[in-house]
């Protein structure tokens, strides 16, 4: 099979490169870092660095995500003993063995430790291995946050839930924390918590498009005339903050054309929610017609979102 | 009792959408050749799944927007809303929680005889020959699993081919559901790409075409 330095023309530089981008951007393309990732360590070590580490680190959980556990596998003395023969231990094995020896007793290499019991779901083990870590700093958020993942993962969630707000109430600026107990409390269809989860976020990042436009999303879906226009404004807020965010186009038309036909609307409050839907509707069709140009399966997509535009103002009238 | 039918193209593309985001819950609709109601073919033949979301599945906006537009295309292609799929993320959940019931019986509401199917997670890696799917009927006003000995395929054997191969060559990859539509209006949510491609594995000629 074909290198990725040969499929893609790229020097190890830039196979380096993009692994750090997906770090930074916590992205979850498991395969493409274990492939790429892979690849680096066997042919390009010696030129890596210090970044070596790091790279073992991310290519290890991405390879967990995989269930390739030769990849991640442990390679301890009790291994080698019953596999001397070198070819049986893939460079893979060598990941959590190898960050082991460069850094002996840490907490980050105990959590990775942790986190392949949890893919071969052997939880009780790994939660012993966060309470090791937890017993020697209990500030240790990592460990305390894969406590709460193993709960999820047992579908636990209410307790997943009530950990997740005690973590909460001690590292109160966490926001990944605040995101993932919104995400729980939506899918529990608790509404009112997941909206103040998130009003928590927009408050300490005000200019982030994507909180308001979540935010909107659950007023919406709470109902009622009230939090029709209240998720109106924020999806309105949305767009100022992003004016590409086609969610928030598409919920300010939603929910302005509802706010419209609701009889309990007065007058004016009727005329506005008209307005922005219009404007809305005019934004949504620019949007689809720039993106189908030239192209023929996005025509069919322009043409159901203008019948769909249609549709709907017919039942406003 | 009503015989439902599932289409290669269907089972492959459900199968598809939860490979592409196998930690998360996925959604989407099943559709079915629209035509009279002849008593002489009670069966209910699953011709295509559209896949939607795979972010927050329990909120209603963006799964407003998506079921007019469904509508809305399928009308235009001789087609109907006919059923719901869900994969939940949880390995060992495969029963219908409210949101899989709720938007069952919004399909429900506008066509008789729609179905519900719950992907069976635990049976979705290769080594199972059979169908990871659990098909669910509205009987008495509630989803109750429907007899397996109702449930035909169209042609099973192309289908496991053609979904090893289309896995094998990860074209999970270039499956776009709503979500990836709203992230990037450009993309196909028909999936046009796909289903050529898919066209070209399988054996049976495409329903479109069949007298």
């Amino acid at each position: 099979m074909a290198s990725v330095a040969d499929m893609f023309d790229v020097t190890w530089e830039e196979m380096r490169d993009k692994l750090r981008k997906w770090r930074d951007e916590n992205n979850r393309n498991s395969e493409q870092i274990v492939d790429v990732g892979e690849e680096l360590i066997n042919d390009y070590a010696s030129k890596l660095g210090d970044d070596i580490w790091i790279i073992y680190e991310q290519v290890m959980i991405a390879a967990l995500d995989l269930s390739r556990d030769n990849l991640a596998m442990v390679g301890t003395n009790t291994i080698q003993e019953h596999f001397p023969d070198p070819s049986f231990c893939s460079y893979g094995m060598q990941c959590l063995h190898e960050l082991r020896k460069q850094f002996p007793g840490s907490h980050r290499v105990k959590r990775l430790t942790g986190m392949r019991f949890e893919s071969l779901e052997r939880y009780d083990d790994a939660n012993k291995m966060y309470d090791g870590i937890l017993q020697e700093d209990p500030t240790n958020t990592a460990a305390r946050k894969r406590k709460i993942a193993i709960l999820k993962a047992l579908g636990k969630t209410t307790e997943a839930i009530r950990e997740l707000n005690e973590y909460l109430e001690q590292f109160v600026g966490d926001q990944e924390a605040w995101h993932e107990l919104a995400e729980l409390y939506i899918n529990e269809h608790d509404y009112a918590k997941a909206a103040f989860c998130l009003e928590e976020l927009m408050m300490t990042n005000p200019h982030n498009h994507l909180y308001c436009q979540h935010y909107a999303e659950v007023k919406y879906t709470q109902g009622g005339l009230e939090n029709l226009e209240i998720s109106r404004k924020y999806f309105s807020q949305a767009l100022k903050l992003n004016n590409r965010n086609m969610r928030a186009l598409f919920g300010l038309y939603m929910s302005a054309s509802h706010t419209a036909s609701n009889p309990k609307a007065n007058a004016k409050i009727k005329k506005d929610n008209m307005r922005y839907a219009t404007w809305a509707a005019l934004q949504i069709n620019k949007a689809y017609q720039l993106a189908g140009r030239g192209k023929k399966e996005s025509k069919n997509s322009l043409k159901v979102v203008e019948d769909m535009l249609e549709a709907l103002q017919i039942t406003q009238s | 009792m009503p015989e439902v039918e599932i289409s290669p193209r269907a089972y492959v593309k459900m199968q598809l959408h939860a490979a592409k985001f196998p930690w998360r819950a996925v959604n989407g609709l099943l559709l079915a050749q629209r035509s009279g109601p002849d008593p002489s073919q009670p069966c209910l033949l699953l011709t295509d799944a559209m896949p939607l979301f795979h972010t927050s599945l329990a909120l209603t906006p963006m799964l407003e927007v998506a079921l007019n537009q469904v509508d809305l295309w399928s009308a235009a292609n001789n087609q109907v809303i006919a059923g719901y799929y869900q994969a939940n993320d949880q390995l060992t959940d495969r029963s219908p929680n409210l949101v899989a019931t709720k938007i069952g019986d919004r399909v429900a509401e506008h066509m008789r005889g729609a179905v519900l199917i719950m992907l069976d997670n635990g049976k979705l890696s290769g080594e199972y020959s059979g169908p990871a799917v659990v098909v669910y009927e509205r009987q008495d006003n509630r989803w109750t699993p429907k007899d397996k000995n109702l449930v035909m395929w169209r042609d099973w054997a192309g289908t496991r081919q053609a979904l090893r191969e289309m896995m094998a060559a990860r074209a999970y990859r270039l499956l776009v559901d709503f979500d990836d539509h709203l992230d990037d209006i450009r993309r196909d949510w028909a999936n046009g790409a796909v289903n050529q491609r898919l066209g070209e594995l399988t054996l049976t000629p495409d329903v479109d075409t069949d007298s």
